[in-house]
């Protein structure tokens, strides 16, 4: 990742971990955050819907699942459409 | 043994309000017309929101009544009908019958409107005791005199369905003749915010069982008279209808969506069916739950073509909410008013909204069910029923009918004994903590004090993070007690026992922290800024179905919500359950929440002391705690097939109303002097026989006073009465079930047998060291801002 990658990873591991009560020490930028990973959930992906559209402007309703397997994808798919 | 029940329920009184109509009449007119109240939304701000439609109450007179000048809009509406239904019954409420006449109301979201208006407009003190549920069955008990069994239900969409239930038990337990039953909610930024959030708004007018694209708010409130039928012909009363029986259970699935295979509804439907003494080929009508979203939709189809397709040619559905919106905790009440118009008057309000395309796709899902699209229809009904389904998985599912029907409800004469405990509380968590932390002789020594639940108790429990995440500290304070009180009771939930294991949920408080900061964060960034994944945690049955879905409990699942006293009103409700055939185990609870928010608010009434004081010295105020108490009850053949321990046994409750001003501290001798001689008289010992006393004081002069007034003059200042709140602090609900928590560890000796009391009377304090292993009776206390006490007593296990 490239430094705005990197603060935008930064930032969404942030949300994630203040949003969604996920533990800081549970995250890493890699780590599924759906299925057997993290465990979130359809209502958790509302969340992080919301939090990306008012941080970024970027609109992920109905974006294919692959964009939110990782805080990785997360950040990828949020550069790419900013 | 079992003996039958036979007392009849009978509905004698009906009130509406809702966006068709301010009165029955005027809904009914206007929902057999298929006339729509929903339209664009003027009380919430929709800017920016995708949704924008409503289901609001016009009416110029909510402010007409008195007791209705200074309160929530949700308890202004509940007045509104409340009178009707009182007017319609023409129930007259005097001295002679105030005691059996009782209040149960079901809301969602209470007086979430009150919350808005404290944050957006100056922090009002006036508008703190309107926040909570709790207010809205105390102020109609007010307006109406009753000073019977009041409470609230706040299962979220199916609590006005609820209500009507446990009446219903209530009168058949013989603890009632009457009750002004229902359900009230009113349009607030907050639910309209959350559902936004969820997604679960229709863009257009809900479309139940058609586009099923999302649901529209509505507001209103529906009351209803329900009285035994031996009181109602006595004062020859109009009788519309019987109340036959209920069915009440929970998904143990999600904390929003339904079970998709409807498991949890059907359990609910068939047991009312089964309870009511009927056969599915009997209904001839259901009032469907009907929101129109999806999962709902889907759900309720299955459920309804499982039960009915086999046996019935003739059923009829129709969901009210195309009309009047989903009005949340006043749904299940204003259905139950159709359904029961429906039944009398033999006219079947449509499911509006259908284009010809449309009817032809229904006529595809619908089977042979006639799920009444567009236009009304007349035919002869003799059974219908209301189903209503919520967040926390609740089920709920009742029927009327125009005969007295040949109901199957039976009493279990068994003893009742606790099994199980689990405790949180600011002295640390687990009962043998507890008890350790008592024997040493610790307890809370600053102002404003929370209990902590963590790691090590996830660990205890193997409670994973994606499950704990989601919960508020409400909830996991409820879900801990209530896994540590399942563990003690030494029971496992299977697929075979699951339906035959319930719970009550007590709180005084419920999820407010949650509700305000819900709040707090929409009347800063707008009402589209809710959060989806906070919503489910504001309604107040959430703790409840938590804990079912970590067990697994798909049994009878109610939280009620009546001040403090709620934490001891929930053990005689659970009681009442195993008593009637419902459970075979209960879990009982009484769980409140301090936080940020709570201190703030207590702080500003002006309740929370500067300095710890023992109970009795005549202080100014309380320690503000917290905490969840849950106890597991049983009957003696449940305890004794898994050789379960006995703490105590349960031989009598009671629950009692005096009507004072809502929101102060005035309590009254009477309320508690009848929820003693009641209690004692159901467990049918003398008073002379209460070896000692669990009481309610928490260091507030004014509270205090009411307890030192009665133990003077029932018990003359002779009984020792001990007191939690000296040890873990005023932990409202939590703290009234953790005194009959303690008592049960004295009789049954875990506790240390020497321990602190005070003897009392109105001019007396005096404190010893007592010798509590001769204990056989005791009686614990329980007293709520409002006027409402519970008692329970309480016997040492043979």
């Amino acid at each position: 990742m490239n430094e705005k990658e990197l603060e935008i990873a930064e930032n969404i591991k942030g949300m994630l971990s203040k949003n969604l009560r996920i533990p800081e020490e549970e995250l890493d930028f890699e780590v599924p955050l759906f299925g057997d990973g993290i465990g979130l959930d359809s209502v958790d992906s509302l969340e992080i819907i919301s939090c990306i559209d008012s941080a970024y402007g970027v609109a992920m309703t109905g974006v294919a699942k692959e964009h939110f397997y990782n805080i990785t994808s997360l950040t990828k798919y949020v550069v790419a459409n900013m | 043994m079992n003996k039958q029940i036979n007392t009849r329920c009978v509905v004698t009184g009906l009130g509406l309000i809702s966006a068709i109509g301010n009165t029955v009449d005027e809904c009914w007119m206007n929902a057999l017309a298929g006339k729509t109240g929903i339209d664009e939304v003027k009380s919430v701000n929709t800017a920016d929101c995708y949704a924008n439609l409503g289901a609001e109450v016009s009416c110029d007179n909510l402010d007409d009544l008195d007791e209705a000048k200074n309160v929530d809009r949700v308890s202004k509406l509940c007045l509104k009908a409340s009178n009707e239904a009182l007017k319609d019954a023409g129930l007259v409420i005097d001295e002679t019958n105030a005691g059996r006449v009782g209040v149960i109301m079901g809301s969602c979201v209470g007086g979430v409107v009150s919350i808005e208006n404290y944050i957006d407009n100056g922090e009002a003190t006036e508008d703190i005791n309107k926040m909570t549920i709790a207010s809205i069955a105390n102020h109609v008990a007010n307006f109406a005199g009753a000073k019977g069994i009041i409470t609230n239900v706040g299962n979220a969409c199916a609590a006005g369905s609820i209500s009507i239930a446990y009446a219903c038990e209530l009168i058949r337990a013989g603890v009632a003749d009457a009750f002004i039953v229902g359900g009230a909610d009113a349009f607030a930024s907050v639910p309209f915010s959350g559902f936004l959030a969820l997604h679960a708004l229709s863009e257009q007018a809900c479309s139940p069982f058609n586009h099923s694209n999302g649901i529209t708010l509505g507001e209103g409130s529906g009351a209803i008279i329900v009285e035994s039928y031996e009181h109602a012909a006595k004062r020859n009363a109009k009788i519309y209808c019987d109340v036959l029986s209920a069915g009440i259970s929970s998904d143990a699935h999600h904390i929003t969506a339904p079970r998709p295979d409807g498991l949890g509804q059907m359990y609910a439907i068939r047991t009312a069916i089964e309870k009511s003494g009927i056969e599915p080929k009997d209904i001839s009508y259901v009032n469907a739950h009907g929101t129109g979203t999806a999962k709902n939709d889907e759900a309720e189809f299955l459920s309804l073509h499982t039960i009915f397709d086999e046996t019935n040619d003739d059923l009829s559905v129709s969901s009210t909410k195309a009309m009047v919106g989903h009005c949340l905790g006043a749904a299940g009440a204003i259905e139950a008013v159709f359904a029961i118009k429906a039944l009398t008057e033999n006219k079947i309000p449509p499911t509006i909204g259908y284009s010809d395309e449309d009817k032809a796709v229904l006529a595809e899902k619908a089977g042979k069910i006639d799920f009444m699209p567009n236009e009304m229809k007349e035919k002869e009904l003799n059974y219908v029923m209301s189903n209503s389904f919520a967040f926390g998985g609740s089920n709920a599912s009742i029927i009327f009918s125009k005969k007295a029907g040949n109901v199957n409800e039976t009493e279990n004469d068994e003893k009742i004994y606790i099994t199980g405990m689990g405790i949180v509380s600011t002295l640390g968590n687990g009962v043998d903590n507890y008890i350790a932390k008592i024997n040493a002789g610790e307890q809370v020594s600053e102002n404003s004090v929370s209990a902590n639940v963590g790691k090590e108790d996830y660990d205890k429990y193997g409670i994973k993070m994606a499950f704990y995440r989601k919960l508020d500290k409400f909830s996991l304070m409820q879900v801990i007690s209530g896994l540590e009180a399942l563990e003690s009771a030494g029971v496992s939930i299977t697929d075979e026992n699951a339906e035959e294991l319930g719970m009550i949920i007590g709180t005084g408080d419920g999820p407010v922290t949650t509700v305000y900061e819900f709040q707090e964060n929409i009347s800063e960034n707008g009402t589209i800024a809710g959060s989806a994944f906070n919503f489910p945690n504001t309604v107040y049955n959430a703790a409840g179905g938590y804990l079912s879905i970590k067990t697994g409990m798909r049994g009878y699942n109610v939280t009620v919500t009546n001040g403090s006293q709620s934490g001891m009103s929930s053990i005689c409700y659970a009681y009442n359950e195993i008593r009637q055939n419902r459970a075979k185990f209960m879990l009982a609870t009484g769980t409140d929440e301090n936080s940020r928010v709570m201190d703030k608010l207590y702080g500003q009434l002006g309740l929370v002391t500067d300095e710890k004081k023992d109970a009795y010295s005549d202080g100014n105020g309380f320690v503000l705690a917290d905490g969840s108490t849950t106890i597991a009850l049983e009957s003696e053949s449940s305890a004794a097939a898994h050789d379960a321990k006995k703490y105590a046994e349960v031989v009598g409750y009671a629950m009692t109303h005096e009507v004072v001003p809502y929101g102060e501290i005035v309590g009254s001798d009477k309320g508690l002097m009848n929820a003693i001689l009641d209690a004692v008289g159901m467990a049918e010992i003398g008073l002379d026989q209460v070896d000692a006393i669990y009481g309610f004081a928490n260091g507030l002069k004014d509270i205090d006073d009411i307890e030192k007034n009665v133990y003077g003059e029932l018990f003359g200042g002779n009984v020792p009465v001990h007191n939690v709140r000296d040890y873990v602090g005023e932990a409202r609900a939590a703290a009234s079930t953790l005194s009959v928590a303690h008592a049960a560890l004295t009789l049954s000796g875990d506790l240390d047998k020497t321990q602190k009391a005070y003897y009392v009377t109105a001019d007396s304090v005096k404190t010893d060291n007592v010798d509590t292993s001769e204990y056989k009776y005791v009686i614990a206390t329980a007293y709520a801002m409002g006027g409402s006490y519970s008692a329970v007593v309480l016997k040492k296990a043979q």
